[in-house]
């Protein structure tokens, strides 16, 4: 039995949108903990983690750990039917092959149930451990944004690196370079448009904009992102979710071809 | 492997919906054992190496077959059995009866586009292959050459019949059978594979041995052939279907030698025995053996010594001299090296491939020149490296919503549910 009350149902619609270009099928794991996600893309060169807290829900019952396997692109179409305001439950029974979805208006008189098939999927989880990383930037998600689609136009990657400097986002493409430098700034009355560069060693990495842009899709779920990089490590981009979790895209570097990994 | 005759028959699964597609494919119905996604496409008649080894390993070891989406081979070296793909190019290519694919001087060219169309789809999915060439063939594989020989010797034989008289489908049928790979073919390949950046090994003996040898070595990720025997040569990874033209849009089927073991409780020996039961290119089986039979007497007598001392030699005749401890050797110790270059992927020669395929083979220089620009670009996106270089993988600890343990008990519910429905209809 599962049942998770989701007052600001607008929260899940908004995580639907941001990975289900990236990934088609996962499996949704719910636990005492929360209810989480980890998927690959189908090339296993990014994976997205997400996790909301039991804390978060309103109501959170789960009575054993288990996970339900679901089209991601389908699950999206439902939550599209469910107002900005409505309060989102999701409900399963044990043995079922579906889950439901509960959209509640917030005056209460209005109330949707869709019901959808669960799929059997073989999920390759990964186990991802806790890193120092060299350098993380906390930036305006919406600058970020701005970047990759701007640096996009002109090239196919991006190259970050990070130094005392700031952080500069550089690519280069058949009409052209690009060099975009964002400064640390640490605006007092307005934390939310900061710029925070926490340093190590400096650090520069390549990385596929393909990626980067489906990444800032989750830009509407929180005003900061932040970007943790290290040379040996793929590079993680963190959109918290208000109080209650987070969703965090993890991105494999671009290789040198002359220090290519071995099959 | 010599394909010089007995067209590899490739495999065509019934309409599979659900499979990977946007629509849900609904969890499965409650019962003792659900039978695993992949049987479906599993059923093959007539496959290559080893007779009925897919359908059994997909009814008694059914997870050791995985079906996985193209994309996911993302960086991967794969060690591809080059003669196997060249037959199908010859077979499928630019062929309308007896009339092939050629060039200005009428030398035929089906195989070299084949092989170029096929290769670049490869590298735009970042896929890093390695072409094995055949060496000679083993003796122990006269046998099975002589009788493809007799094959083809019969098939050329109709074919001139059915040129004679006109028959049109009887013409598509035996000019199918006289393809037979040449020197030339192969050299052609290497030649093309080459100009493209793409690394070629000249396995001493059979290739498929030599594709196990890399991917045992580490040097490749897995062997991707249509030949189960890759199996039996000990590759911890094999892939069918990775070679098979997008279109037909049949998902790569993985297998892997460690599942199939574990599954089936062998040792690597057994499992080699078991495929010399049922029936691979070095030596003939025992009349009456099937694929089920023989691993009911493996796991019966342990291994084919054990099952000579106890099977009735009655009803089962075992063939005079029987060779099958050469073939086991054949499998366990073939003649491979691993003394080869460094495999490398480098930037195609332009100038050489303008001049190999418009130049020499007529290729149309506009197609050319963007299938280069195409090489190019995924040559850029192969230095993309994947996830698992970083991070290993675990095991989740969650279980799906719907369990298998509690599986029958549903099932039974629904049976007896089932049965007092049809009373209430009696009634």
């Amino acid at each position: 039995m599962l049942e998770l009350r989701l007052v600001q149902g607008s929260l899940l619609k908004k995580v639907l949108e941001a990975i289900k270009d990236l990934v088609n099928d996962a499996n949704f794991d719910c636990s005492g903990t929360g209810f989480s996600l980890q998927a690959m893309d189908s090339s296993h060169v990014a994976l997205v983690a997400l996790l909301l807290r039991s804390e978060g829900f309103e109501h959170y019952r789960c009575d054993r750990n288990l996970s339900m396997g679901m089209n991601l692109t389908n699950m999206a179409k439902m939550l599209r039917c469910a107002g900005n305001d409505d309060i989102i439950t999701i409900k399963a029974d044990d043995g079922s092959d579906t889950v439901t979805f509960m959209f509640e208006s917030p005056n209460q008189d209005k109330i949707a149930d869709f019901e959808m098939k669960l799929m059997d999927i073989d999920s390759e989880h990964l186990g991802i451990p806790d890193s120092e990383y060299q350098a993380i930037v906390r930036m305006p998600s919406s600058e970020f944004s701005r970047i990759c689609k701007d640096l996009s136009s002109i090239g196919d990657t991006v190259i970050i690196s990070v130094t005392k400097e700031g952080v500069k986002f550089s690519t280069a493409g058949d009409i052209g370079t690009a060099n975009i430098v964002c400064r640390q700034n640490k605006t007092v009355d307005k934390p939310e448009e900061s710029t925070i560069i926490e340093m190590q060693e400096p650090v520069s990495l390549t990385f596929a904009l393909r990626y980067m842009n489906s990444f800032t899709k989750a830009s509407p779920l929180s005003d900061q992102v932040t970007i943790s990089l290290s040379s040996e490590l793929p590079v993680v981009v963190e959109y918290k979710i208000g109080e209650m979790g987070y969703i965090r895209f993890y991105l494999a570097p671009k290789i040198e071809e002359d220090e290519e990994m071995k099959a | 492997m010599c394909y010089l005759g007995g067209a590899p028959k490739i495999q065509r699964p019934g309409a599979r919906k659900n499979s990977t597609g946007n629509s849900p494919r609904p969890l499965l119905p409650p019962s003792p054992s659900p039978p695993p996604p992949s049987r479906t496409t599993a059923v093959v008649a007539g496959e290559m190496g080893v007779k009925g080894l897919t359908k059994l390993l997909a009814d008694h070891a059914p997870k050791s077959m995985r079906e996985q989406k193209f994309e996911s081979y993302f960086g991967r070296r794969i060690a591809v059995d080059a003669s196997m793909v060249i037959y199908g190019f010859l077979i499928v290519v630019g062929r309308t009866g007896a009339e092939m694919l050629t060039n200005e001087a009428g030398d035929i060219t089906s195989h070299v586009l084949g092989m170029f169309n096929r290769t670049i789809r490869l590298l735009e999915a970042g896929i890093k292959p390695v072409y094995v060439f055949d060496g000679k063939p083993p003796e122990m594989k006269g046998g099975e050459l002589a009788k493809r020989y007799a094959k083809r010797a019969d098939a050329t034989e109709e074919l001139s019949k059915a040129v004679e008289s006109g028959d049109a489908e009887a013409i598509e049928k035996f000019s199918k059978r006289t393809v037979k790979v040449t020197k030339q073919h192969n050299e052609d390949c290497k030649r093309l594979l080459r100009l493209m950046g793409v690394p070629v090994v000249e396995a001493p003996c059979e290739a498929e041995s030599q594709c196990a040898a890399l991917a045992k070595n580490d040097k490749v990720y897995a062997v991707a052939s249509e030949d189960m025997d890759s199996l039996t040569f000990g590759a911890p990874r094999f892939v069918r279907h990775l070679m098979d033209p997008s279109s037909k849009k049949i998902p790569v089927m993985e297998f892997e030698v460690s599942k199939i073991l574990e599954e089936l409780e062998f040792t690597m020996d057994q499992f080699i025995d078991l495929c010399i039961l049922c029936g691979c290119d070095y030596c003939d089986s025992i009349k009456g053996i099937g694929s089920v039979t023989a691993l009911k007497l493996i796991r019966e007598h342990g291994s084919i010594e054990g099952i000579l001392e106890n099977i009735n030699k009655e009803k089962y005749h075992i063939p005079k001299d029987w060779p099958y401890k050469e073939a086991r050797r054949l499998f366990k110790e073939p003649d491979v090296t691993l003394d080869i270059p460094e495999l490398k992927w480098t930037a195609p020669d332009e100038e050489g491939l303008i001049n190999f395929l418009v130049k020499e083979s007529g290729f149309n220089q506009d197609r050319v020149t963007k299938a280069i620009e195409k090489i190019k670009s995924a040559k850029n996106k192969s230095s993309q490296g994947r996830l698992e270089s970083f991070f290993k993988p675990t095991v989740s600890t969650s279980v799906p919503l719907k369990r298998k343990e509690t599986s029958e008990k549903p099932s039974s519910a629904a049976a007896s549910k089932k049965t007092k429905s049809t009373r209430g209809r009696k009634k």
